[in-house]
């Protein structure tokens, strides 16, 4: 039936949060006619870079039933690591060099999460904790602690590059940079992971019921490890993107974002306990979170009122799917008992 | 360089070297000082932690004290920045019975109890960035957080030649200073600039320049007038100074604030900001030791002394409390004298 896919389609989470966004940037150009344009959206779409990155990382993990909020340390200390590492040598390094050896780091401290939540089988929200912690202050102790500003010239000039540059509004540049493609290529990856691949469908097995997956034969443990490095590889990516964002490394940026990342994964559909999500509701609950966070001081909303705004809105935006699915299965059912 | 001079300077190297690991061995093993350090009055400052751009300032200044004053005054410091571990080396100096202790805490409470002892055991303490240290003969505090914020505004008017929209930027609604400096600049600007409007509120940067940067570039876009950016977290005039040059506005939009010019360099150098201020530790480091060696000479300092340090010729005296006003303002010019 047409009708009944339609309104299924509108009651998935991604209708929803798509919805929301709208209606929420309705309500801004309200306030602030100049808001609606395509500048907006450009800008937008910079601001949850790095957001949008970290967010398909967690993602995976979360679809595995899984919690991760260690990645934002795994994130700086990749960055930061990379580029003392590579300002330490002093060897000319590609900028494909730097995207490729945070992504390696990342990889690396992936792997500890994977081995001590797939391998030893401990939970994984205590484990994140704790390498969240670890990892941050081994950067602090072991790696440094000063801001790297003088940073490689190609580095600089990657930065400067711009895929897209218009005039907004009231004429101030909006640009889109080059870094964006990180971004594009992470979402091409994952969504071939999690739609077309044996391991996709392991992750949402497992996030699903672990003692199912177990029992089709699908090796949990040896999943679990890949997830992590998967997404410590991912986080590896976001640090460096962040980096070249801003010009400058500076090992106490990223630690501290991690909620607001979860967020957006939970916006866009994901659910704590595992099993769903998908990237297309991810990525639109990155640009929500980050259209949230950046566009209320353009309605005129005081700081203060700001952090109110967005608790409202993470709830409203977490619980509504939730409660119209309720609502759909309560429907299903009774339909079920009139027939 | 003759090779044979490289030899000499080599072996004396070596010599200073040996020197150090026997000076660290004695500190590290809390042993009793040496016959040479008793007849001059030790006077020890305990540091945050060492090795970092900040306090290997701080050292210098009082290395430069020791050399004019000919006073036995060095510099420790923990690898950590780890409130215990100050503890400890404080403790360690006071069974060694220093003269003096000149302490820049890392958690002030927790060191009340040990100053209170090195108190009791008739040491002078003196504290920087501790204004609310009971236990101490003295706390030096830079400057006064009104007259430091009131400061900036009044570079920030003139910049902006008095009139225009303005917005202020601070690490976190919390930040106790922050909000001090940031509160007295609008206040000052009320009273003595009333062309110039605040606008957006207090704006939160997290202490992250991404986020500073995000929030300038909304701020750009909402008030597109916008004439000037005062910065209160170090990363916070870096952002602002990266939207504003993304957006193109170099030329329309000034930017002062607190920040350092390895952090702001770039930036101070392109133009994009126009000054940056903050608190010369050498001179901090330096200053300490006078008041100091003022309190073993049984003086007390009192408000309009004269401390002989740039920034401390004329002091406010609240309690305990020292202010001075010893900002350093930073532009591309003089940038290159700062090298942290």
């Amino acid at each position: 039936m047409p009708m009944r896919r339609f309104t299924n389609a509108l009651a998935s989470p991604q209708a929803v949060v798509l919805a929301a966004a709208i209606l929420f940037a309705l309500v801004i150009a309200a306030f602030n006619p100049g808001f609606l344009s395509l500048a907006t959206l450009v800008d937008l779409l910079r601001n949850s870079l790095v957001t949008g990155i970290f967010a398909l990382g967690v993602l995976i993990v979360l679809a595995s039933g899984g919690i991760d909020v260690s990645f934002t340390a795994i994130g700086a200390f990749a960055m930061y690591a990379t580029m003392s590492l590579v300002m330490g040598l002093d060897v000319p390094m590609p900028i494909l060099g730097f995207f490729v050896l945070s992504a390696l780091i990342g990889a690396l401290l992936g792997l500890v999460n994977g081995v001590l939540i797939g391998g030893l089988g401990l939970p994984t929200l205590i484990v994140t904790l704790g390498t969240l912690s670890l990892f941050r202050g081994a950067l602090l102790t072991f790696v440094g602690t000063t801001y790297i500003t003088n940073v490689p010239r190609n580095v600089i000039s990657f930065a400067r590059t711009m895929i897209l540059r218009l005039e907004n509004a009231v004429g101030q540049l909006v640009s889109l940079p080059l870094s964006f493609v990180v971004l594009v290529l992470v979402t091409l990856f994952v969504a071939f992971l999690m739609n077309l691949t044996r391991f996709g469908r392991s992750i949402y097995a497992i996030g699903g019921s672990e003692e199912g997956a177990r029992r089709i034969g699908i090796d949990v443990a040896r999943v679990k490890v890949w997830i992590y490095v998967i997404a410590g590889t991912i986080a590896g990516l976001a640090g460096m993107t962040h980096m070249t964002l801003s010009r400058m490394a500076n090992p106490f940026d990223l630690v501290g974002t991690e909620l607001n990342v979860i967020a957006a994964v939970v916006l866009g559909g994901a659910r704590i306990t595992g099993g769903h999500g998908t990237v297309t509701g991810t990525l639109l609950g990155a640009l929500v979170i980050t259209l949230i966070n950046t566009s209320l001081l353009s309605a005129g909303v005081p700081s203060y009122w700001q952090k109110v705004v967005v608790g409202i809105l993470i709830v409203l935006g977490t619980g509504l799917p939730i409660l119209i699915d309720r609502f759909a299965k309560h429907r299903e059912r009774l339909a079920r008992a009139a027939v | 360089m003759t090779p044979n001079k490289g030899r000499e300077n080599m072996a004396g190297k070596f010599r200073t070297a040996l020197l150090g690991a026997l000076a660290a061995t004695a500190i590290a093993g809390g042993m009793v000082g040496t016959a040479g350090a008793q007849d001059k009055k030790e006077m020890v400052t305990v540091v945050k932690l060492s090795g970092i751009a900040w306090f290997n300032r701080m050292e210098e200044g009082v290395k430069e004290y020791a050399e004019a004053t000919g006073n036995n005054a060095t510099q420790v410091g923990a690898a950590t920045a780890d409130a215990a571990l100050q503890v400890q080396l404080i403790e360690d100096l006071i069974a060694r019975g220093v003269a003096a202790i000149n302490v820049v805490p890392n958690s002030p409470q927790a060191l009340e109890p040990v100053l209170k002892r090195a108190l009791d055991n008739k040491i002078v303490v003196v504290g920087h960035e501790g204004a609310t240290l009971q236990n101490v003969t003295y706390d030096l505090e830079a400057f006064d957080n009104k007259a430091y914020g009131e400061h900036l505004m009044e570079a920030l008017a003139q910049k902006m030649g008095g009139e225009g929209e303005y917005a202020v930027l601070v690490g976190y609604l919390t930040s106790v200073t922050h909000n001090e400096w940031v509160d007295a600049a609008i206040a000052y600007q009320k009273d003595k600039y009333p062309k110039m409007t605040l606008v957006g509120g207090k704006l939160e940067s997290a202490e992250q320049q991404q986020q500073a940067n995000a929030k300038v570039r909304e701020l750009l876009r909402t008030y597109p007038n916008l004439k000037g950016i005062q910065g209160s977290a170090g990363e916070d005039v870096v952002g602002a100074a990266l939207a504003v040059e993304e957006a193109g506005l170099n030329d329309q939009v000034s930017i002062v604030g607190t920040s350092l010019p390895s952090v702001a360099g770039a930036y101070l150098e392109t133009g994009d900001i126009d000054m940056i201020s903050f608190w010369d530790p050498a001179k901090a480091g330096y200053a300490m030791n006078v008041v100091a060696a003022k309190a073993l000479a049984g003086e007390t300092v009192k408000s309009d002394d004269d401390l002989g340090v740039e920034g401390y010729e004329k002091v406010r005296v609240d309690g305990k409390v020292i202010y001075g006003q010893a900002w350093v303002d930073v532009t591309a010019e003089n940038m290159d004298e700062y090298d942290f």
